[in-house]
């Protein structure tokens, strides 16, 4: 396997076995998790950033100026002469190659950036879970083999793995870009809820309830699951920085939705290409959002990993 | 070995003590978390060539004692307050640098934990050599047949070859000793084992004991032995220290401290542990309750919620530290009847 | 619930409730880059033969790495043995799996070492003790269930205000009385205590004790204790079986095992335990055994004990595995059952004891073998007989 893969895997398991070291899991390792964030300034920072965020992509068509699908600049643009208008009254960032508003595209496409971030992130968290609880309760045969197709799948770069199912499917479009991203994060979910419920197998309070003669179904869904869910959340928060990463690449390879009537910061970011010597800020203001709120999501969930992650502690 | 014993017993009133601690009180203070005061206010002396025990369950602040004497208390949050004169020096008032150079060659530490006390990727010949090259400023060359004989001094088996092994190579009673041998490598005057044998068996703990007994007659070494075992206190140690909650409710020497346990705790410690000699089929009576029921030391006994001889007084004031006739200092209003001792 | 109660008053006090023969649990030690491959066993119970009879408590014990925890684990078939039977009430549990064995759990239950790991942070207690019901089929009817409840907690001495709290908010001695409190629950006959007090602060340790006595009398429970302190096993034990790297070595009454400890071993064993009692302390013979437990991948040949044993003898000791068998010593009883040769010899003084030369073991984890020299690890060894 590559080191590539391996790196990737040893990440995971550290974030698995980190919640299952801790000598009194669930409750006090939440607990004692969020004592220490509460005044984690980096947590902090990344939690503004995520809510506002968050509250900007819901309300943005009620806030953004202008309908970003109509063209109120369009007399503006001038093909040769001045392909994309400058700021002007009511609209500060002025306009893009087809007399759009600006403002009004970066905060609609805001939106687009959250739903496939989040769908992404969750249709990725049920398939590794699936996985994962299916590996981590049964163990054995079924856990070698679904490992062995995970680890396959980890030590292909996580990116060209997305290239190559969105470049697949039929048609390109959101719904391909969300589950190319989905596909993508199963691997991930996949090892660390396995591992976390692997420590959870060889627990004191599962050997308990096996010994007490209760069904494997509840054992695993009461006892396993609940208690291995800490680091999978954390996981998440994370995955969602890198779906929104990876969603605004593919857009920007012309792999998502074709239709641009939707505005979308990848999407924004590749059509500016054109334009990127004499007109930079078309670049610059996607770039810019989809880095911050990268960045957002990634310094809240590190600092959640840190966290949960006794090496870190005191 | 009695006779041993006894001779030192009557030599040890005649010098003076090496260490002496005095109303040493450890305060923790978390952010956003009330005070809280781990050692009470305890004070000992430990005479060259003694064994002083210090006995008592978790959380009574006997670990606390020692780590706060050795200086190895965090930096923060926490408070240390009183003396502790080593030969004439305030152990407590020393500066950090001060402190390192004298942990090791003066005063050296056994812990609990042998493997976590031990660097994984170092072999144990550099480690137990390096304590006397920081300490002695000898040479690797020198140190290393110095290393070995430590080593087979404390009784692992064929030395040379286990200098070049790494912790991780060694069993847990072997690594306890290899541990012991870096802790006398510099000859330190005390010794401090803070729960020396706890993670280890029953035969693998005897072989230690007799070690330390042997060393301690051989070398002179003082030894402060931190547990929660009254069987290894009974057998090691010349003056027992029983804590609880932080204070010292007991002490005295051990043949009378046993035959005649005077505090309630240490009488009710004595009758709830099942014994290998006493007759069987014999009920073992409890300390009731649990630490979690203690009160607070300034204003009361902690002892008084689960003590069964506790009166009115014990939960209104705060009982004071008296000495009794025969040498034996007590913490209590209603201590156990000598006589009852001997009926139960 | 009617029906074990039923069948354990017709059933004779003292008849065998659980006959373990033969037993035998072996891990394989795995290596591998793809696929795992067996490069060898760690033998933790290697042939043991016990009986356990109704209503007695039976106490196993031994150091770490003897296999006790895991033989008490075997018999109730939370580990699958590798060989022999465990007969219990005349019916096979060993080979017993899926729905028929977990029904069968309802007979046989466990207490642990640690009350805090073994109890679920995210139950209330009410819910765990619950749980064992549900899954037996005995809380059909909503008004007995609570009943029972109360009845449960009443016996192992906890407020009826319990049931509504988690376990982190009970004190170590209370979380081991849940702990009781749910093996209790299904109305069990047999209860496999591993550890039950070793985790608990001292002054705590005789309330549990003392519990267990009470609930022994209370329900006509049959106990296996297992423990490593010799103390708790004599105060609480009917009889004692001695554990070594695998196998029993003695088994007697508690009682006559203390004044007449016969195996080499237990005698050391014994002479090894402290008792806080000065006076005796300084004036007993000590038999200080020299060196470690051997690695239980790697045990000894012939006698198990034999490269630690101050009686060790030129002949038979190396190459001959000694059977438990009743012994020819004044003084000891018919159930006195003693794996060793030279018992005989060495209890009427014709053996003397001698010095032994430490040999080095290496650290106890068997899947790294220290003295290997090999960069591949255990993966190179060839197998392990």
């Amino acid at each position: 396997m590559t080191s590539y893969g391996d790196r990737r895997r040893e990440r995971i398991d550290d974030l698995a076995a980190a919640a299952s070291v801790d000598e009194t899991p669930g409750v006090s390792l939440i607990a004692s998790a969020w004592r220490r964030l509460r005044r984690d300034p980096i947590f902090l920072v990344g939690l503004a950033i995520t809510v506002a965020f968050i509250i900007l992509a819901v309300i943005s068509p009620w806030i953004a100026p202008h309908d970003p699908a109509s063209a109120p600049l369009l007399d503006k643009v001038r093909p040769q002469t001045n392909p994309v208008p400058g700021p002007e009254p009511g609209f500060p960032l002025g306009g893009d190659d087809r007399g759009r508003d600006l403002l009004s595209r970066l905060l609609v496409g805001s939106r687009q950036t959250l739903v496939v971030g989040v769908f992404a992130t969750i249709f990725g968290l049920l398939g590794g879970m699936a996985l994962g609880i299916l590996a981590g309760s049964f163990g054995g045969a079924v856990d070698s083999i679904v490992m062995r197709i995970v680890d396959v799948m980890l030590s292909v770069p996580s990116l060209l793995l997305a290239f190559t199912i969105a470049a697949l499917a039929a048609r390109p479009g959101q719904t391909t870009l969300i589950i190319a991203i989905a596909i993508i994060q199963v691997p991930i979910f996949a090892r660390l809820l396995r591992g976390s419920m692997l420590g959870q197998r060889a627990s004191d309070h599962v050997l308990a309830a096996r010994a007490l003669g209760v069904k494997r179904r509840a054992i695993v869904f009461r006892h396993m699951l609940p208690n291995s869910m800490g680091p999978v959340i954390v996981q998440a928060t994370l995955v969602l920085a890198i779906a929104i990463i990876d969603a605004a690449a593919l857009s920007f390879l012309g792999l998502g939705s074709p239709d641009d009537r939707q505005p979308e910061w990848g999407q924004m970011l590749g059509r500016s290409q054109e334009f990127i010597y004499d007109h930079p800020h078309l670049a610059v203001y996607p770039a810019l959002c989809i880095i911050v709120v990268a960045l957002g999501f990634t310094l809240m969930g590190e600092s959640m990993r840190e966290a949960l992650d006794p090496k870190t502690r005191r | 070995m009695s006779a041993t014993m006894s001779l030192k017993d009557d030599a040890t009133p005649s010098t003076g003590p090496l260490l002496s601690v005095e109303d040493l009180r450890v305060t923790f203070q978390r952010h956003g978390e009330k005070p809280f005061t781990a050692v009470d206010g305890v004070s000992f002396d430990v005479h060259p060539g003694q064994t002083v025990g210090l006995v008592g369950e978790s959380g009574c602040g006997k670990s606390v004692t020692s780590l706060a004497l050795m200086g190895l208390l965090p930096k923060r949050g926490n408070r240390v307050e009183g003396r502790a004169t080593y030969e004439g020096t305030d152990l407590l008032s020393l500066s950090d640098k001060e402190m390192r150079d004298r942990r090791g060659r003066d005063i050296a530490m056994i812990f609990q934990d042998p493997l976590s006390s031990l660097n994984p990727v170092v072999s144990i010949g550099i480690q137990v050599t390096e304590v006397m090259e920081r300490h002695q400023g000898m040479s690797r060359k020198d140190a290393m047949p110095r290393a070995r004989d430590l080593l087979e001094r404390v009784g692992i088996p064929d030395p040379n070859a286990r200098l070049k092994n790494y912790p991780h190579q060694l069993s847990g009673g072997m690594r306890q000793r290899a541990l012991i041998a870096m802790a006398l490598a510099c000859e330190p005057r005390l010794l401090i084992a803070d729960e020396p044998t706890t993670a280890l068996d029953v035969t693998i703990q005897a072989q230690i004991l007799a070690l330390l007994k042997e060393l301690v007659q051989d070398t002179g070494t003082a030894l402060i032995m931190i547990t929660h075992d009254l069987g290894v206190v009974a057998g090691l140690c010349d003056e027992v220290n029983v804590l609880y909650a932080g204070r010292i409710v007991e002490r005295g020497d051990r043949h009378r401290l046993f035959a005649r346990p005077r505090h309630p705790y240490t009488h009710g410690l004595l009758s709830s542990i099942p014994r290998l000699d006493s007759p069987r089929g014999e009920k073992l009576t409890p300390i009731t309750g649990s630490v979690s029921d203690n009160l607070p030391w300034t204003s009361a006994c902690a002892f008084a919620p689960r003590c069964s001889h506790a009166l009115d007084v014990c939960r209104q004031e705060s009982p004071p530290w008296e000495w009794e006739s025969d040498g034996r200092g007590l913490r209590c209003f209603n201590p156990v009847d000598p006589e009852e001792v001997r009926r139960g | 619930m009617a029906d074990p109660r039923t069948s354990r008053t017709k059933a004779q006090a003292g008849d065998v409730l659980v006959d373990v023969r033969g037993l035998k649990v072996h891990f394989p030690i795995k290596r591998g880059v793809i696929f795992d491959r067996t490069v060898g066993h760690v033998y933790a119970v290697d042939g043991v033969d016990l009986q356990l009879r109704r209503g007695e408590t039976y106490g196993l014990v031994g150091e770490s790495g003897c296999g006790k925890s895991t033989l008490g684990r075997a018999i109730l078939n939370l580990e699958t043995p590798t060989e022999g039977t465990v007969l219990f009430d005349g019916e096979d549990i060993a080979s017993l799996k899926g729905e028929t064995l977990r029904r069968k759990r309802q007979h046989m239950q466990m207490v642990f070492q640690d009350p805090m790991s073994s109890l679920d942070p995210r139950q209330s207690v009410e819910s765990l003790l619950v749980e064992g019901m549900r899954a037996h089929g005995l809380d059909t009817d909503k008004a007995a269930t609570h009943a029972r409840l109360r009845e449960l907690l009443q016996a192992v001495g906890l407020p009826p205000a319990a049931l509504q709290k988690y376990p982190h908010e009970f004190s170590g001695g209370q979380r081991q009385r849940i702990g009781i409190a749910r093996a209790l629950s299904v109305d069990p006959e047999l209860i496999v205590a591993d550890e039950p007090v070793s985790a608990l602060d001292v002054s705590v340790q005789a309330q549990v004790l003392n519990l267990l006595e009470e609930l022994q009398d209370e329900f006509g429970l049959t106990f296996l204790v297992v423990a490593h302190d010799l103390a708790v096993v004599r105060h609480i034990s009917d009889r004692i079986g001695v554990m070594y790297l695998g196998g029993l070595v003695e088994e007697s009454e508690a009682g006559e095992l203390y004044d007449l400890p016969l195996h080499p071993y237990t005698r050391a064993l014994m002479s090894a335990v402290p008792v806080p009692d000065p006076v005796l302390e300084d004036t007993r013979e000590q038999i200080l055994l020299t060196g470690d437990l051997p690695s239980p991948s790697r045990p000894p040949s012939g006698c198990r004990f034999h490269t630690r044993c101050p009686w060790r003898q030129p002949t038979r000791c190396d190459d001959e595995r000694p059977q438990l068998r009743v012994v020819d010593v004044p003084g000891a009883s018919e159930g006195h059952r003693v794996a060793c040769h030279w018992v005989e010899a060495i209890a009427s003084g014709d053996v003397d004891r001698h010095e032994v030369a430490a040999e080095y073991v290496g650290s106890g984890d068997a899947t790294t073998p220290a003295d290997d020299g090999s960069p591949f690890g255990p993966a190179s060894v060839q197998e392990i007989g």
